[in-house]
């Protein structure tokens, strides 16, 4: 994957946040400005992560300390959530999955004859991946709730 | 990142996927949910030089450069929905806290059944979780969207997407009536991960179990919280190496030995 540093992240990541804030606009009643805020925030967090992912010990992936920073700085008690909940209200989780989606639809182009070669498999397999972690959990919980005497 | 002309398709594939709006209709017991996302992707697709010829080989190329950042944005988001629900995790029983691991089961099930299928690296990243947007994360960082790793993770994410909830909302009712689990088990493994999915798992039980609704949805609910949480962590350190693992056994096998780089098309 190509590498990009700090200050082209920033930009990037700005410019998706835009973007979403559009997408978000045109879904619900939130105006366009409000979400900036938020929108900021979240930048911020995701490079907080994508620098800890790189320098700190462990090989520990990125995704992992953005996601933990998000819980974190969002959790009830956590000086400062109460005013980032309320920002992040304004930012719509499934607009940004809009607009990557629509990233990965142009960048998936170039891989059209996999994707056909894959295609009906990945359907398949996709059903017996849900069976199987539906299954593997209503196991497990009836046995614990078995043996706890819950049920 | 520089490439304008990109960003300003991809603004047009926004806008027109907004209008369009969310579709619902209702199919069987259940309701098949099109979302403007999935609009995007498939506008996305039909912009690149095998259609439209709107996008070239560049552009192909920014886009796919540009999704492994863009996925940390939404991890962040994804990080402040789980944040506020810590508390209530926190207090989970013991039964919702194991059942998590059962979500390893798709390994085991997804593994076996993607390599008898012919499916050689793709089944990496298909097969090691449910693949909601977390899962397309990690793949996204340690293999990259555009190799076969990342082809199997959005394959499983845009067939969740497309039917997921309806195939959860009928699966839930199916393994009620076999009545080998007890409701509270079912609604417990009705969170996966994915907020749509779950509500339709357990909206089919309470259907069934009118009398348990209320308890069905804070065990659906609560067992939801947990995977959204526990689901990042769970796949880099159990998941994927699992999944490594039973993919070179099953390789074996089926083809009598441990395909090389060549044999994987790499």
């Amino acid at each position: 994957m190509k590498q990009y540093n700090l200050a082209e992240t920033f930009i990037i990541l700005l410019l998706i946040g835009i973007m979403s804030m559009v997408s978000n606009t045109l879904s619900s009643s939130v105006g366009i400005l409000e979400g900036i805020p938020g929108l900021l925030i979240l930048v911020a967090i995701a490079m907080a992560g994508i620098l800890m992912g790189k320098y700190m010990p462990g090989n520990i992936p990125a995704v992992a300390y953005v996601v933990t920073l998000g819980c974190i700085l969002t959790y009830p008690g956590f000086p400062g959530s109460d005013i980032i909940n309320l920002y992040m209200k304004k930012v719509g989780f499934v607009s940004l999955c809009t607009v990557i989606l629509a990233y990965a639809g142009v960048s998936i182009g170039k891989d059209m004859d996999a994707f056909k070669h894959t295609g009906w498999r990945i359907i398949v397999l996709s059903c017996i991946i849900f069976v199987g972690t539906y299954l593997g959990s209503a196991v497990i919980a009836q046995f614990v709730l078995k043996a706890i005497g819950q049920i | 990142m520089k490439n304008f002309k990109l960003h300003g398709i991809i603004i047009c594939l926004i806008i027109i996927a907004e209008l369009i709006g969310v579709k619902a209709f209702s199919l069987g017991p259940g309701k098949v949910v099109l979302l403007p996302m999935l609009y995007a992707l498939i506008l996305g697709i039909f912009t690149t030089p095998t259609f439209l010829k709107i996008t070239n080989q560049k552009d192909m190329e920014d886009a796919g450069s540009l999704i492994g950042l863009t996925l940390m944005l939404l991890m962040a988001r994804y990080g402040t929905l789980v944040g506020p629900t810590l508390p209530k995790i926190i207090s989970a029983g013991p039964a919702l806290l194991l059942q998590e691991f059962g979500n390893l089961g798709t390994c085991f099930l997804g593994v076996a059944v993607a390599v008898f299928l012919g499916l050689k690296r793709e089944t990496i990243g298909a097969a090691h979780s449910i693949a909601r947007e977390p899962n397309v994360a990690l793949i996204g960082e340690r293999f990259g969207l555009d190799g076969p790793e990342g082809r199997g993770v959005m394959g499983v994410y845009i067939s969740g997407t497309v039917f997921g909830t309806i195939f959860f909302g009928l699966m839930a009712s199916v393994f009620a009536g076999l009545n080998i689990f007890h409701p509270y088990a079912l609604a417990m493994a009705s969170g996966v991960g994915s907020a749509s999915m779950m509500t339709a798992a357990v909206g089919s039980l309470s259907v069934m179990y009118p009398q348990m609704a209320d308890q069905l949805a804070a065990f659906g609910a609560a067992s939801n919280m947990l995977s959204g949480l526990d689901g990042i962590y769970m796949s880099i350190w159990l998941a994927l190496p699992l999944t490594e693992f039973l993919y070179r056994k099953f390789c074996i096998l089926k083809y009598g030995h441990e395909l090389t780089e060549k044999e994987e098309g790499k």
